[in-house]
C-alpha cells in the first residue's frame, strides 16, 4: 500500500494501523483499544555564532527545566594517541580539571561544587570534552570555570603522578571485568596495531608512559579555540548565552601555527577480512562475555541511516533480534544487543552479551547467524516499521534531557553535519527500505569477516566452540598483552614474535 | 597563601550571593490530582504538554522483603512474569505497545515495592492503561514461559553479581546489616531459591499482592484530564478488590547494640575494598533529609569530604561514597571505599571512621552547606526534566513515605537542613555500636599474571607504578 503522505505522522498512523491488524490475528477474548490520533513532536532550533578566533558557539533554547547544559568540545580525541601512549587525550582532558593558573584541583571542585554542578572531563574517539550540568541561575559562573580549565590548565606534576595512579587502579578494576576485557581484545583484532586498535582509555603499560610533556604538547596544540565547539543547551536565553560565551572566550588567542589536520578517513581499516575466532582464558569468569565486532561505517557514510536502522533491527532494543534470540526465546541472558560506533573514520559494529559459561559457544553462533541473516533475507515490512519506530522513540528521548539535547548537537558540530539533521532523522529513517539494508549488510557488514571474541572460563566453552568454528586461537589471561597485534605478551627467550 | 586566601573569601561571597539569589529559585512544583477508586486503587496524575508523551506507571507495594520463606529472589522473577501472558495478552505484548510504537518500558524490584514502568507517544495513553489494567488483573503465565525468564533471572544473577569484581560484596552487605528482618534476603534471592520456584507460587503471588488496593497509579505528561479520569474508570474500576487480608512483614530488626566485623574474599575482586553499614530510620522520617544532606557532604563531588581526605590527600582510596538506602521499615546508610592499590585496609578504615567522627564532633560551616543544598536542588531538577522523572518522584513519595505532597514539600525540608541537625543525625545513628564493618579481599594468589595488574617503571620519582596485591 502506496502512502502519499506530507507528515511523518500519517506514517505512523499508519503503523498503529499494521499494528491492531497484526493483534486481530491472534485469539483474544479482549482487543487493546487502538491509539488516537498522534500529536506532532518539534524538536528545537539550534542557533549559532563564531567568535572572532574560531571558537564556534552553538545554542539551544529548551525552556521548562531551570537547567542547562554547557559542553566544551576539543575535535580531537583518543584516534591522536600514539599506539605507545594510548590514553593520552583521555588523561589531557582528565588533568585540566586538576589545576589551572588560577585555582588548585580543590578549588576547581569547590567552585564547580559549590553551584550545585559537577565538572566532567575526558576523551573519546574524535573529540574531548569539559561538561557541567547546572541550574540557570549559575550559567555564567560554571562558563568561567569551564573557560578557566580548558584554556589555562597547568599540568602539575603532583596531580599527574595522583591522575595516573587513580587511572591504573580503575584498570585494574575494569579489566576483571569479561566484558570490558572482550571489549579491549576485540579492538586489537578488528584493528591490529591502527589507531583503532586500542581503546581511548589506554592501557596499564601506556599510561603509565605519559608524562608531563605529552600532556602539555597534546593542550597546546588541540585546544585552540579554532578547533573547539561550545555547546549551551537548555533553559536558557541564547542571547544571553552568546554574552557569556564572548565574556568568557573571546581573549582565548587563536594560535598562528595552521590547525592540526584531522586524521584520515582511512583510519579505521579493518586488519585482514578473514573470521577469526579468540578466546580469553578467565578460569574465575563468573559468566562468558561474548562479542562480535568487526569495521563498520564512518559518521559521514552516506549509508549511515541504513546502518542504524540495520543495527535498530539486529541489536538495537529489547526486541530487536539479538536479544529476541538470546533472551527471550532462549533465556540464555539478562541481554544481547549490538550497536554502531561511528567515527571519523570505520568504527567498530560491535554485538554483546554475556551468558553462563557453558552457553559461551551456542550465543556466539546466534550473533552470527543473525548478523548473516541481515545480507541474506530481507527484513519483512511489518517488523522494520516497528524497528524503525523504536530507533525513533531512543532518539526523541534522547531529546528530553538538556544532557542529551547537548550530546546529539555536539555530535553533529563535530563530524562538521547540518544542525537541522536533528529534524531530518524521522524522515532519514522512515526512508530507508528492506532492499537497502540487505546490500549495506552484504557489503559492508558480511559476518564472514566479523570476529568473534569470547573471555571466559574456556573449558566451559571450547570443545562446542571447535565444533562450529575451524580456527580458534586461545590465550589464557596471564599470557595477554593488550598492547601488541597478536595480543600475546612477547616470551623472553624464545624471540620476536610475529604479529598477525 | 594570600591568593588562596583571597580566592576563599572571594568564594564565600559567592556563594552567599548566590544563596542569596537563589532562594526564590528552588524546585519548581509538582501539581498533582490524586484520587482512590472504590476498589482501592490509589490514583496521580499531572498534566505536562511540553512534549506529546505519557508516562504512566503501576507501583505496588510488594517488595523482596516479602519474599516467602524459601524463596528469597521472589518479587523480582515475579516482576519478570508481568511481562508474559495474561488474560487477553500474549508474552512480550507490552513490548509490542511500546517499544514498537516509539516508547519504552520496564521495571524494577526494591526491598519494598515493585514499579512497572513505561513511556509513549501521547496516543498510546489508553492502550497502555488497558494493558496495565489486565496485567493487574490476570496473569496466565505458562510453563515453558516460566523456566525461560527463570534462566534470564539466574543470568542477571550471574551478571550483576557473581562477575562484576565487587558483586559478592553486595550481597554481604544485605546478609550482614540485618540480623532478623528478611531485608537481609538480597532481593536477586539465590540460585537454589530460584530453582526451588514453581509455577503454582506464581499464581499465589499475583493472587496475594497484585491487587488494586495494593496499588498506586501514576500519569504524567500529555493527556487530557477528564478523558484520562475516564478511562481509568472504565479500565481499573471493573477490578475488584479481594476480600481476603494483605499480608505484611511485621519483624523488626532490633537495634544494634555492638559493633559486628566480618572478613570475606571475591573471586574477581583485585583490589581489598570496606563496607560500613549503620541502621538508619524508615524513608518516612524526618532525619532522613537531614541524612541526605550530610550524604552530599560525605561524597557527592571532588570536593566532598571522603573524596578529598581519602581520595585526594591521602590516596588511599580509588573510590569511596556514602549513600543511605532508606526504605519502609528502617535500613542502612553505607560506605563502600574500595582501595588503592599497594594501600592498608587498617589505615583506609582509619581515615574513613575519623571523617565521620569529624561530622559527629563538630558542625559544618555554611560554605559546605550551602554547596551541600545546591547540589540537592540541581540533582532534584535534572531528575524532573522527564516525565519518568517526575513520575518516579511523585511515586516514591506517594507509596514510600505514604505522603504525595512530600514530592514538593521535602525538597523545602531539606533547604531547612542545619548545620546543627546534622551533626546531631551524625551524633544519633554513626555511633561504633551500630556499626557494622565488612572487609572484602581478593582471593590469594589471584592477582598472578591479571592483565591490569603489572609492575611497570614509570618516568617520574616516587610514583607508584602498577599493583601490588596484599
Amino acid at each position: 500500500m502506496k502512502i502519499f503522505s506530507r507528515s511523518i505522522f500519517a506514517l505512523l498512523i499508519a503503523t498503529a494501523f499494521l499494528l491492531s491488524n497484526s493483534l486481530n490475528t491472534v485469539a483474544q477474548q479482549e482487543e487493546p483499544p487502538a491509539p488516537a490520533t498522534p500529536r506532532s513532536v518539534h524538536f528545537p532550533t539550534p542557533v549559532e555564532k563564531y567568535l572572532a578566533n574560531g571558537l564556534r558557539v552553538i545554542a539551544v533554547e529548551r525552556g521548562g527545566s531551570s537547567i542547562v547544559t554547557a559542553m566544551m568540545l576539543i575535535k580531537t580525541g583518543g584516534e591522536v594517541d600514539p599506539p605507545t601512549l594510548a590514553g593520552l587525550a583521555d588523561m589531557t582532558a582528565g588533568l585540566i580539571a586538576k589545576g589551572s593558573r588560577k585555582r588548585s584541583a580543590p578549588q576547581i571542585a569547590e567552585a564547580i561544587e559549590a553551584l550545585g554542578g559537577s565538572l566532567e572531563t575526558g576523551a573519546r574517539w574524535d573529540e574531548s570534552f569539559a561538561k557541567v550540568d547546572v541550574m540557570t541561575s549559575n550559567l555564567a559562573s560554571a562558563i568561567e570555570i569551564l573557560s578557566d580549565v580548558v584554556r589555562n590548565p597547568v599540568f602539575s606534576q603532583a596531580e599527574l603522578s595522583r591522575l595516573r595512579q587513580q587511572t591504573l587502579d580503575d584498570l585494574t578494576l575494569a579489566l576483571s571485568e569479561p566484558g570490558i576485557l572482550a571489549d579491549f581484545v576485540a579492538a586489537r583484532v578488528v584493528y591490529g596495531s591502527g589507531p583503532y586498535g586500542h581503546r581511548s582509555s589506554g592501557t596499564p603499560e601506556t599510561i603509565s608512559r605519559i608524562n608531563r610533556n605529552h600532556v602539555a604538547q597534546m593542550h597546546a596544540r588541540y585546544y585552540r579555540p579554532d578547533n573547539a565547539i561550545l555547546i549551551i543547551a537548555g533553559d536558557l536565553n541564547s542571547d544571553l548565552a552568546f554574552e557569556i560565551a564572548e565574556k568568557n572566550f573571546a581573549g582565548w588567542r587563536k594560535p598562528a601555527s595552521p590547525l592540526p589536520q584531522p586524521v584520515s578517513r582511512g583510519i579505521g581499516k579493518e586488519v585482514g577480512d578473514s573470521q577469526r575466532v579468540v578466546v580469553v582464558d578467565m578460569d574465575h569468569a563468573g559468566q562468558a562475555a561474548v562479542m562480535v565486532s568487526r569495521a563498520a561505517l564512518s559518521r559521514t557514510d552516506p549509508d549511515y541511516f541504513r546502518g542504524i536502522v540495520a543495527n535498530s533491527v539486529l541489536g538495537g532494543g529489547y526486541s530487536a533480534r539479538l536479544n529476541q534470540e538470546i533472551r527471550i526465546k532462549r533465556g540464555l541472558s539478562y541481554g544481547a544487543g549490538s550497536f554502531l560506533d561511528f567515527r571519523r573514520g570505520a568504527g567498530p559494529f560491535i554485538a554483546t552479551t554475556q551468558t553462563k559459561n557453558e552457553s559461551g559457544a551456542i550465543v556466539a553462533g546466534i550473533i552470527i547467524e543473525e548478523l548473516d541473516r541481515l545480507s541474506t533475507a530481507a527484513i519483512p515490512d511489518e517488523e522494520l516499521a516497528t524497528r524503525k519506530a523504536a530507533l525513533i522513540g531512543t532518539f526523541a528521548r534522547s531529546l528530553e534531557t538538556t544532557a542529551g539535547l547537548a550530546a546529539q548537537v555536539g555530535h553533529l558540530a563535530i563530524y562538521g553535519l547540518g544542525l537541522d539533521e536533528i529534524n531530518n532523522y524521522i524522515r532519514s529513517v522512515q526512508s530507508v527500505t528492506p532492499g537497502e539494508i540487505q546490500t549495506l549488510a552484504k557489503n559492508k557488514l558480511s559476518a564472514r569477516s566479523a570476529h568473534i571474541v569470547i573471555v571466559g572460563d574456556a573449558k566451559a566453552f571450547l570443545p562446542e566452540l571447535k565444533k562450529r568454528f575451524a580456527r580458534v586461537e586461545v590465550i589464557r589471561e596471564h599470557e595477554l598483552d593488550l598492547n601488541r597485534a597478536n595480543l600475546r605478551r612477547a616470551r623472553g627467550h624464545s624471540g620476536r614474535m610475529r604479529n598477525r | 597563601m594570600l591568593r588562596v586566601f583571597k580566592s576563599a573569601v572571594l568564594l564565600i561571597l559567592i556563594v552567599v550571593f548566590t544563596i542569596a539569589a537563589n532562594s526564590q529559585s528552588k524546585v519548581p512544583g509538582i501539581k498533582y490530582q490524586e484520587r482512590t477508586l472504590s476498589n482501592g486503587l490509589k490514583v496521580y496524575t499531572v498534566e505536562n504538554h511540553s512534549n506529546p508523551t505519557v508516562a504512566i506507571q503501576v507501583w505496588y507495594k510488594v517488595g523482596s522483603k516479602d519474599d516467602p520463606e524459601g524463596r528469597s529472589g521472589f518479587a523480582h522473577l515475579f516482576e519478570h512474569m508481568m511481562f508474559k501472558s495474561t488474560r487477553n495478552m500474549p508474552a512480550e505484548m507490552l513490548d509490542r505497545l511500546t517499544e514498537d510504537v516509539g516508547g519504552f518500558n520496564n521495571a524494577f524490584t526494591t526491598d519494598d515495592v515493585t514499579v512497572y514502568f513505561e513511556a509513549v507517544p501521547s496516543n498510546y495513553l489508553e492502550t497502555l492503561l488497558w494493558a496495565e489494567a489486565d496485567r493487574m488483573g490476570s496473569l496466565n503465565v505458562d510453563e515453558e514461559n516460566f523456566k525461560s525468564e527463570r534462566e534470564v533471572v539466574k543470568e542477571e544473577f550471574r551478571q550483576n553479581y557473581l562477575t562484576p569484581p565487587y558483586g559478592q560484596l553486595e550481597l554481604l552487605i544485605q546478609k550482614k546489616s540485618f540480623t532478623v528482618h528478611p531485608y537481609r534476603r538480597p532481593g536477586i534471592g539465590s540460585i537454589e531459591d530460584l530453582d526451588a520456584a514453581t509455577l503454582a507460587d506464581v499464581k499465589e503471588f499475583h493472587r496475594t499482592y497484585y491487587r488494586p488496593d495494593n496499588a498506586t497509579l501514576i500519569v504524567v505528561g500529555d493527556f487530557d484530564q477528564k478523558q484520562l479520569d475516564a478511562w481509568i474508570d472504565k479500565y481499573f474500576g471493573k477490578i475488584s478488590k479481594p476480600d481476603t487480608p494483605l499480608p505484611r512483614v511485621q519483624i523488626k530488626e532490633p537495634e544494634r547494640t555492638a559493633e559486628r566485623r566480618y572478613v570475606d574474599s571475591g573471586e574477581h575482586a583485585p583490589l581489598p575494598a570496606i563496607a560500613l553499614t549503620y541502621l538508619v530510620p524508615p524513608a518516612a522520617s524526618k532525619d532522613v533529609h537531614s541524612l541526605k544532606i550530610a550524604e552530599a557532604i560525605l561524597s557527592r563531588g571532588d570536593s566532598s569530604r571522603l573524596y578529598t581526605k581519602l581520595i585526594y590527600e591521602k590516596q588511599l582510596a580509588q573510590s569511596a561514597d556514602a549513600l543511605g538506602d532508606y526504605r519502609e521499615d528502617p535500613a542502612i546508610f553505607i560506605f563502600r571505599v574500595t582501595l588503592s592499590s599497594g594501600k592498608s585496609l587498617e589505615e583506609a578504615e582509619s581515615v574513613l571512621l575519623s571523617e565521620i567522627e569529624k561530622l559527629r564532633a563538630s558542625p559544618i560551616g555554611i560554605v559546605e552547606l550551602a554547596k551541600a543544598r545546591n547540589q540537592v536542588v540541581t540533582e532534584e531538577l535534572l531528575q524532573r526534566q522527564t516525565n519518568t522523572g517526575k513520575a518516579l518522584a511523585l511515586g516514591e513519595a506517594a507509596v514510600l513515605f505514604g505522603d504525595a505532597s512530600r514530592v514538593n514539600k521535602d525538597i523545602d525540608a531539606m533547604m531547612a537542613v542545619t548545620a546543627n541537625d546534622i551533626k546531631n543525625v551524625m551524633r544519633r545513628y554513626f555511633a561504633e555500636s551500630n556499626r557494622v564493618v565488612i572487609h572484602f579481599l581478593p582471593k590469594p594468589g589471584m592477582r598472578e599474571g591479571r592483565p591490569g595488574i603489572v609492575p611497570v617503571a614509570t618516568v617520574d620519582a616516587g610514583a607508584i607504578g602498577g599493583g601490588h596485591i596484599r
